[in-house]
């Protein structure tokens, strides 16, 4: 059962995660097309920067959540199956990387020192530490999360 | 019955004959039953906006209706005969229909796509309905030509982009803010452009609009007339930590505002974006601004330029809008055809 949780968890985060980076991604358009002062097509098509930076906002705060709870139950069900919790899998040390990235990413955002652009920028950084933990490390480091 | 179309736009008559010409609201009723009663026609419409005054006319017979509506309209306005009938346009079928798609389309406007036509077509019919002027070739001629209207412009960008320096100021602040309803607008100066500006913005309904002058009975004056709150010139640098868009329109030789007065207040202001539009010629606010972050600065080039290039696509879409428009003045005559058809069919039967 924790494993299951831990997946369904883990996976929503990422879900989530990329919701950012979509955000993240069409905020840099539009910003680029508000300094370039071009109004085309993709500029009417698209969001307000600030809604785009709410969704970025609020995305990233909903997969943090997540990504601890599937991260805690990923650790509850390490403890039943193996007896220990921590295993040094290479998938763990990633995924507390990105536990850590993301939660400084929030509070980065939450206290304003970063705004807009670079936040946008961060997140879609922190998207490719996602892909990276998701399938680089089942395939290019040896893991016990080896499914893909 | 014959459709006519009789008046006078942009193009052919002088703001002072159109103003002459023009129907009050409260002259309608009056004018579209002399019509009926005194010109003679069966079915009335009149179209009366500050760019054109029209008479969509009705008859079973022709002879004399254009002579007629001149005659009218001449009296109408109180103007000579002979000084307004150069100044008349009179179309007849097929002219006279695809002159009312085309004006309810935009397509006849001065600003060209501009939407208020529809609109205001829209009411002029409604309130010739209302007075009984209008029956069911009337009924079927504007609701389809409101339709193409619509068609037209949901389908090509003749109605697209922003056609004035204030609409596109409002374009660029809501794609940054989203709603205006949160922002708060600092104008420096009071340029005739920045007031024009300012009242867009205001229409969107902005938080608080605070205005600054280096006088400040003419800030005061200019506050007076849109719920604006006057602030002194000193107030600079803190009323720049609160503006969410700046308006600058003074005549100043020198900027008013520098890059590191930006680059303090962003710091200040944890980088919450600020959106600046600079009316000012010479330029109020330091183009170097624009390299900061979260920093979206336009100056009256830049708006001049979305205007320029928001009429060219509209110029662009002409031929396709027109392609649209024929198509549905072609199939009202059809529907037309088809009316009749069916009325002489049954006509015989009906008699003895």
């Amino acid at each position: 059962m924790t494993v299951v949780i831990h997946t369904i968890c883990s996976l929503l985060s990422y879900g989530a995660f990329l919701a950012a980076f979509v955000a993240g991604v069409l905020f840099l358009i539009q910003e680029r097309q508000l300094k370039r002062k071009t109004m085309g097509v993709l500029f009417r098509q698209l969001p307000s920067l600030q809604a785009l930076d709410r969704a970025n906002f609020l995305a990233i705060g909903i997969g943090f959540g997540l990504l601890s709870l599937g991260t805690a139950f990923g650790f509850l069900g390490a403890g039943r199956l193996l007896g220990r919790w921590w295993t040094w899998d290479p998938k763990e040390c990633l995924t507390v990387a990105m536990w850590g990235s993301y939660l400084a990413l929030w509070l980065v955002r939450l206290r304003a020192t970063l705004r807009g652009r670079r936040v946008a920028l961060l997140s879609i950084l922190g998207f490719s530490l996602v892909l990276f933990t998701f399938i680089g490390a089942s395939r290019l480091l040896s893991s016990w999360h080896a499914y893909l | 019955m014959h459709i006519v179309v009789v008046g006078l736009n942009h193009h052919s008559a002088p703001i002072e004959l159109r103003e002459r010409l023009a129907f009050p609201r409260d002259q309608l009723p009056g004018a579209l039953a002399r019509l009926r009663s005194d010109v003679g026609l069966q079915e009335a419409m009149i179209l009366s906006t500050c760019n054109r005054v029209e008479i969509y006319a009705g008859v079973p017979e022709l002879d004399g209706t254009i002579d007629r509506l001149h005659r009218f309209l001449s009296e109408h306005g109180r103007v000579a005969p002979d000084g307004l009938v150069p100044r008349l346009y009179s179309l007849s079928e097929p002219e006279s229909i695809q002159h009312l798609f085309a004006v309810a389309s935009g397509l006849d406007s001065m600003v060209l796509g501009e939407g208020e036509i529809l609109h205001q077509v829209k009411r002029a019919y409604e309130w010739a309905r209302g007075e009984g002027a209008t029956g069911k070739l009337f009924n079927a001629l504007f609701q389809r030509a409101l339709n193409a209207a619509k068609a037209v412009r949901a389908q090509t960008a003749i109605g697209r982009g922003c056609t004035s320096i204030g609409t596109v100021a409002v374009t660029l602040s809501e794609k940054i803010f989203g709603s205006l309803e949160r922002a708060t607008v600092l104008l420096i100066g009071a340029g005739k452009i920045g007031e024009l500006a300012l009242k867009r913005l205001a229409a969107r309904g902005v938080r608080e609009i605070r205005l600054m002058n280096r006088t400040l009975d003419r800030a005061e004056e200019l506050a007076s007339g849109c719920r604006a709150v006057p602030v002194p010139l000193t107030a600079l640098p803190s009323q720049l930590l609160e503006a969410d868009i700046l308006l600058t329109s003074t005549s100043a030789p020198s900027y008013l505002v520098d890059r590191g007065a930006v680059a303090a207040a962003m710091r200040a202001r944890r980088q919450r974006p600020l959106c600046i539009v600079d009316l000012g010629v010479p330029r109020n606010v330091d183009p170097a601004a624009a390299t900061l972050e979260n920093v979206y600065l336009f100056d009256i080039d830049d708006l001049q330029g979305l205007v320029d290039s928001t009429q060219e696509e509209r110029r662009q879409a002409l031929d396709e809008a027109r392609a649209i428009l024929a198509g549905k003045v072609e199939r009202f005559f059809s529907w037309r055809r088809e009316e009749i058809s069916s009325c002489l069919c049954s006509g015989p039967a009906a008699a003895p």
